[in-house]
């Protein structure tokens, strides 16, 4: 098992979210976090003095997938979350030693099948653009 | 006629539209301060000194109307006290210290040495009120310099001791008949004994506090900007009751004031946003720059409301707001003011926006604008009172009583703040201890202006978490 996780611009979650269903992710779970890279922060200005803003918010999406998905979803996440400016973020993938579903105390690979055509609401990445 | 004069439920002496106009202009004036400054420094303020200073601006409310009816009002209003020679100027210091305490003093015909010429028509309790609510907007003023490492139980201290050393004493000489009214300067609403004086006070008291730590002023950002607009919305609407109240008749003078308060103020703001776009380095039109020039447009007007034409008051918006925004912008970098951390810069949009209002007077003052009385004979009163600038009277005789009050209010306030600061600090201390500085309001009043649990129960997902607005 491998977990993908990406630091994202928050305004590319959606794009992420439809890219990685139709590559077969059925979920993933998403947090809002803060950080800086090569482009560094920002300034804003109040009553004439200017403030540095070191930390840029981000959200991190970090997806469990199996080995032979991986490469996919990485595709498939950096593609989503590119636009091709300063600030599109990392993209890293680590070994997962086990995984138990919670409720039904599944250990390992469950290869749940994919739910995008039949429970997905959501529209899809070509009805977006 | 609808009654018979007799079964009127009042006095010969009252009328119900001066005395309606009085009570709804105090009230409008009082929201400037609650929740008007409240939630204009709440939002100025960073998030973890929102209620500490919200929570200073309500005591300070509290604190100011205690003081004003146990001796405060007599002290600026009352009959003088004569403590010299007629005519002298500690004939026309102060009032006496007494309190408004019997019936009579609340409900009989309210009486001011600032006004002899024809009588008041509501009660002395409109009056009362009306004055609290200038006298307790002024330590909420000079608080903005102060914010972010006064200690609390100070602030207790220091509102009674400057209402009555500092601003009763300002009220009495400029407003109640006292040494400077009698010479012939004039202060429609405030620019002098209200805006100079809480701008000397925020420098001179920034200057005893010590600055806001380092790490504070790196990041002395605001914590709301939508709160900012909400408080000063109803300050700039709440002038209406400032300066509309002044002429103490809802007359044409208390109209031509609301008219010029609003113009001198929307020049204020323009004026002050195309300087930003024309003249700072980013060249962009800034909310809370606009706002400063807002605020010296309200500022400016203040001692001339009802004493210049059209005109006139466009006038002060310009010049107040572009002198105001060079101070802001340069003189800020020069010593003593950059070494004194006034933290909203209180001395800038009231101080000098104050002193350059009432200097103004002296120059735009029209004698065609009367705050009393009325031309003609259909008025057989003791006459009318209007005031003639250097434009319409040629004469420099106003512009100097005008700058030798300025003196005077400039150099008792600085001192006498002083004074109080110093006794405060050697009692109960001036400044939180530096660990109670970086934790803010959650270590002095064991609140937060955002409460929040971090785990347990759920708190929703309002739309301010939607991933697209963070």
């Amino acid at each position: 098992m491998k977990l993908v996780s990406a630091v994202i611009k928050p305004f590319k979650l959606d794009e992420v979210k439809v890219a990685a269903r139709e590559v077969g992710v059925s979920g993933m779970t998403v947090s809002q976090v803060r950080g800086f890279g090569r482009t560094g922060g920002h300034i804003e200005i109040y009553r004439g003095k200017e403030y540095e803003f070191d930390f840029v918010d981000k959200l991190q999406v970090e997806i469990v997938t199996t080995d032979e998905l991986a490469d996919q979803v990485v595709d498939a996440v950096s593609n989503a979350a590119r636009t091709d400016t300063v600030g599109d973020g990392m993209l890293w993938v680590t070994d997962i030693e086990h995984v138990v579903r919670i409720r039904t105390g599944e250990r390992g690979e469950t290869r749940r099948p994919s739910t995008l055509s039949d429970s997905s609401g959501d529209r899809t990445k070509e009805e977006y653009l | 006629m609808l009654f018979a004069a007799t079964n009127l439920p009042y006095p010969s002496w009252l009328n119900p539209a001066d005395n309606t106009w009085q009570l709804v202009a105090a009230t409008l004036v009082g929201l400037m301060s609650l929740p008007g400054l409240a939630v204009l420094y709440g939002g100025l303020v960073r998030k973890k000194w929102i209620v500490n200073t919200m929570m200073m601006c309500f005591t300070g409310f509290a604190l100011t109307l205690v003081v004003w009816m146990l001796w405060g009002y007599n002290m600026a209003f009352g009959p003088q006290a004569h403590f010299g020679s007629t005519g002298s100027f500690w004939s026309g210091f102060i009032g006496h210290f007494h309190p408004i305490a019997s019936a009579f003093s609340e409900q009989g015909q309210a009486i001011s040495g600032a006004n002899t010429l024809i009588p008041f028509h509501f009660p002395t309790a409109t009056l009362v009120y009306f004055q609290f609510v200038f006298a307790a907007i002024t330590p909420l003023l000079f608080l903005g310099g102060l914010v972010g490492r006064l200690k609390f139980k100070a602030w207790l201290l220091i509102v009674p001791l400057w209402i009555t050393m500092v601003y009763c004493v300002n009220a009495a000489l400029l407003w109640g008949g006292g040494f400077w009214a009698q010479k012939g300067a004039v202060d429609f609403s405030g620019g002098y004994v209200i805006h100079l004086s809480a701008g000397c006070a925020a420098f001179v008291g920034a200057a005893i506090v010590g600055p806001r730590r380092w790490q504070d002023r790196e990041n002395a950002f605001p914590s709301n900007l939508m709160m900012v607009a909400v408080g000063i919305g109803i300050v700039w609407l709440g002038w209406n009751g400032f300066n509309g109240g002044d002429p103490f008749y809802a007359g044409a003078d208390a109209a031509a004031a609301v008219l010029n308060t609003n113009v001198a103020t929307a020049v204020g703001l323009l004026v002050w946003m195309f300087m930003d776009m024309l003249f700072t380095k980013q060249k962009k039109p800034t909310f809370l720059g606009a706002l400063n020039g807002m605020l010296c447009g309200l500022v400016a007007i203040t001692p001339s409301a009802g004493f210049v034409n059209g005109t006139g008051a466009m006038l002060v918006g310009l010049i107040a707001s572009a002198l105001v925004w060079v101070a802001w912008n340069y003189l800020s970098k020069v010593r003593p003011f950059s070494k004194v951390d006034d933290a909203l810069g209180v001395v800038y949009t009231h101080g000098c926006a104050g002193l350059i209002g009432g200097l103004l007077v002296g120059i735009l003052a029209d004698p065609h604008m009367i705050e009393y009385g009325v031309v003609g004979k259909i008025y057989d009163g003791a006459g009318s009172f209007s005031v003639a600038g250097w434009f319409y009277g040629h004469s420099f005789h106003q512009l100097w009583e005008q700058t030798i009050a300025a003196v005077w209010v400039i150099c008792w306030t600085s001192a006498i703040t002083a004074l109080i600061f110093f006794v405060v600090k050697k009692t109960v201390g001036l400044r939180e201890s530096d660990e109670v500085l970086a934790i803010g309001d959650l270590a002095i009043h064991e609140e937060e202006a955002f409460p929040e649990p971090t785990f347990g129960e759920p708190v929703g997902t309002p739309s301010h978490s939607h991933s697209d607005n963070v």
